[in-house]
């Protein structure tokens, strides 16, 4: 029963371990440095949420760091054309909605492989964020030459900016909005028809089929909420930055998102696992990137580091059945 | 001399018995049919003689020379080969490279020679008179191409036994006359087959002797010239007669399914009225176009021609969502690949499908979930602890009843059951024949296809034979009785001509 909650929530451990480990490093811990994990993960989380599911239902996405870079340079052209942040939220959510029903009628309805499929719109979307940075009216994309810069001098600018950066009772707004998902996800993957559907899809896609589920459809919806949250994600981003750079913004967040859904305990193959791992995943990461910073160490480690940890839960994941069984067998 | 001698063949599973000191003989040059039920043992003998289970007792002497223990690479040198019902090939490859794979002819330094290879295949393919390309792709043949590939790979091989297990199933007629005549050609030769085949008129066209299996046990053999049709199936079958104890003949009310020369990959012209309440059995061999039929009906292999009228509605444009909403559900044949979904609990389980039917709602109540499956635990007997334990942790008739119960749930008043008893034990099949009656009472309407005659006999009001597609025979519930069915079934009593042409 202790190895089942062990493995079942595995990814809190990781969390813990992780933290304390940065409590360490960082000589005490302050509130605001708490805080700012919470700030740090947001976009990444919240983006993750949405390859969760994806990947609940046995599927992938490896659109989405481009999709991110596409949807917050578009949202930034609404920004400043229309000076309004409804207008700008509205856009990020259609924009990414768009480019995940892209995703999802070619892996959905056509049948063709999501690797294949999102390998191809991740070279689109990036592409497109580029070329078109480079070829609408310069005040569109705030007058820089390669990135998409909002209009300071626009009147919702500061209100903007300050929901990126600002706070509620010391809470980062983003961390509270990542909350605010996260909580939604966990009910909807737990507590709804739907999200018992997306399960059953990634469980045993033919049962699934026999059962009445719409499996074309459940695909299509997956991705396209994929899609939304990456356009929510898009939406902090710019909100947080005040600008997007269509050649590094979410460069590799792909990736990350995909290593947080894996952390955070849900398999590959679908079917299984609880999406509120992912927030725990996604954090841990962030405080990886603290620690590192904490450390004084050369930020080019990262990457190697947050390989390393990947790579050493899963080994404890796959190889620590496989011994249980062993013993039992000799027992 | 024989070149085959199997005696005294015992050999048991677990502690049960499959085989009890079975005997079989076939001569050189001789087409030897071995017959029995699903079940009687052909396999498991089969196996045993190509190494894939070692025996309990017996002997078996091949060539002359006697095997204790054979081994799968020993049969295969010995000159036995088994041509699988299920092909072994590898699609992606070419047929010349399927029949060298492991045993390719090689040049300097590994290299292939494929020149050499292409040829010997063509040669061999020309004595045999089959007409395919050996550079072609093997996922690219016709079925009947690969079973001629899979023939041909023994024989290049030089083997002296051919087993052909059902070989005609995936065969047209014309096909059919072409395998026959290359076996009468390697007949000639002096080339064995062991002929596994429930299809009575091919066995009185291609064998020469006939020995029966029935439970395991040997019951006769002797020359296919001496016996009739009808004797070779009584003999298989035997007196295993079972009454139908728990049969009770119930009213049937209005007409709540018509299919009108309903047409579809595997079933044809098929023209059925069945009546509130009633329990339809359909059975026929293994492919015969029953299970298909459900299907079709089910939305989830298309129809290609003929109507369905359902409580006097015609349905068209068919999905399984349409045929839930029309109050049909099936409970489909492979469990663990069309019902399991292995990853959710038992409650999870049952509720999913009736969710899709009402999705709108969209939040779950597991109070009210819980009673519902309280409910159908209870009314079906569910040996289960708490309904959030796994599905996979149930014995199969338990997770089949669980399935009952998802659809159950629906509130399908036409139940489609596709081999509802496949790999559950003896007491639960027959727990699960008393619900199928209890239900029909109740006032649903069931067809059932299965393989199991003795299934049909305890549950069906009437039975509806397939053979090749179509219904051959409609039987009441009073002849229905193994005998008669596979008579039916195995087309040993209706006209012949089809295949004897």
């Amino acid at each position: 029963m202790k190895k089942k909650i062990w493995s079942k929530y595995s990814y809190i451990f990781v969390f813990f371990i992780i933290f304390i480990v940065f409590a360490v490093s960082s000589h005490g811990l302050t509130w605001s440095g708490v805080m700012n994990i919470f700030r740090h993960s947001s976009v990444i989380g919240i983006v993750a949420l949405g390859m969760g599911m994806v990947c609940l239902t046995g599927e992938i996405d490896l659109s989405v760091g481009s999709m991110l870079a596409l949807v917050s340079g578009m949202s930034v052209v609404v920004f400043n054309a229309t000076d309004s942040i409804a207008a700008t939220l509205l856009s990020a959510v259609v924009f990414g909605a768009v480019c995940g029903l892209a995703n999802g009628v070619l892996v959905g309805v056509v049948e063709m492989p999501a690797f294949i499929v999102t390998l191809a719109t991740m070279l689109i979307y990036r592409s497109a964020a580029q070329y078109i940075c480079q070829h609408i009216p310069k005040q569109l994309c705030g007058g820089g030459s390669s990135v998409y810069r909002m209009a300071s001098d626009a009147k919702a600018y500061q209100t903007f900016y300050q929901m990126g950066n600002g706070k509620m009772v010391t809470i980062p707004y983003v961390g509270i909005i990542l909350l605010l998902l996260s909580a939604l996800f966990v009910y909807v993957l737990t507590g709804t028809k739907f999200g018992k559907k997306v399960y059953a899809v990634g469980s045993n896609q033919k049962g699934a089929l026999m059962t009445g589920i719409n499996v074309s459809l459940m695909k299509v919806v997956v991705f396209v909420v994929a899609g939304v949250m990456t356009g929510i994600g898009a939406f902090l981003w710019i909100a947080m930055n005040a600008s997007s750079d269509p050649a590094t913004t979410g460069n590799s967040y792909e990736m990350y998102a995909i290593a947080a859904v894996v952390l955070g305990g849900i398999s590959m193959s679908g079917g299984k696992g609880h999406c509120l791992g992912i927030l725990f995943g996604a954090m841990s990461y962030t405080i990886i990137d603290k620690i590192i910073v904490a450390l004084k160490m050369d930020s080019l480690i990262n990457d190697a580091i947050k390989g390393i940890i990947l790579l050493a839960v899963i080994f404890v994941q796959v190889l620590g059945p496989k011994i249980r069984a062993k013993l039992n067998c000799y027992a | 001399m024989k070149l085959l001698e199997m005696h005294d063949i015992c050999k048991s599973f677990d502690g049960v018995p499959v085989l009890k000191k079975v005997k079989l003989e076939v001569g050189a040059g001789e087409v030897h049919a071995l017959l029995g039920e699903n079940g009687a043992g052909k396999s498991t003998l089969m196996n045993i003689l190509t190494g894939v289970f070692p025996k309990d007792d017996g002997t078996v002497i091949f060539d002359g020379k006697v095997y204790d223990n054979m081994t799968v690479k020993e049969s295969e040198k010995a000159g036995i080969a088994f041509v699988h019902q299920e092909l072994n090939l590898f699609n992606d490859l070419k047929v010349y490279e399927n029949i060298f794979l492991t045993k390719e002819y090689t040049g300097r330094f590994g290299k292939l020679d494929k020149k050499r290879m292409r040829m010997e295949v063509m040669q061999l393919f020309e004595r045999l008179g089959v007409a395919i390309d050996p550079e072609r792709l093997a996922g690219d043949l016709k079925t009947s191409e690969k079973q001629m590939l899979e023939i041909a790979k023994a024989l290049f091989f030089k083997a002296k036994l051919l087993i052909l297990d059902e070989p005609t199933t995936s065969l047209n007629q014309e096909e059919v006359a072409h395998l026959f005549e290359i076996i009468n050609g390697l007949k000639a030769e002096g080339t064995s087959f062991i002929f596994i085949s429930h299809k009575m008129p091919e066995i009185f066209e291609i064998a020469d002797k006939y020995t029966v299996f029935r439970n395991g046990t040997f019951v006769e053999t002797g020359n296919i010239k001496d016996r009739m049709p009808e004797q070779i199936t009584m003999s298989m079958v035997g007196d295993s007669y079972d009454a139908g104890e728990v049969y009770t003949i119930r009213k049937t009310g209005e007409t709540v399914l018509k299919l009108n020369h309903l047409s579809g990959k595997g079933f044809h012209n098929i023209h059925m009225e069945i009546k509130k309440g009633q329990i339809i059995g359909l059975t026929g061999l293994q492919g015969s176009g029953s299970s298909e039929l459900l299907q079709a009906i089910f939305g989830s292999i298309p129809v290609y021609e003929g109507t369905m009228e359902i409580f006097g509605k015609k349905v068209s444009c068919r999905s399984i969502h349409k045929a839930m909403r029309s109050k049909i559900a099936m409970l489909a044949s492979n469990r663990k690949e069309n019902s399991v979904i292995a990853d959710m609990s038992l409650l999870e389980n049952m509720y999913v499908a009736e969710h899709t039917l009402s999705a709108g709602k969209f939040h779950i109540h597991k109070k009210e979930e819980g009673r519902k499956f309280d409910h159908y635990k209870e009314l079906l007997k569910i040996k289960a602890g708490s309904m959030d334990e796994p599905i996979v942790s149930l014995s199969g008739g338990n997770q089949q009843k669980v399935f009952l119960a998802r659809w159950l749930n629906t509130e399908a008043e036409i139940l489609l059951l596709d081999n509802p008893t496949q790999g559950i034990d003896v007491g639960a099949k027959a727990e699960i024949y008393r619900l199928i009656l209890k239900l029909a009472e109740s006032g649903k309407t069931i067809l059932i296809n299965t393989l199991e005659i003795p299934e049909i006999q305890k549950v069906a009001d009437v039975c509806a034979v397939f053979y090749e597609s179509s219904i051959v025979k409609i039987l009441g519930h009073d002849e229905i009785n193994e005998r008669t069915v596979m008579l039916y079934a195995t087309n040993a009593v209706a006209d012949r001509k089809g295949i004897s042409e």
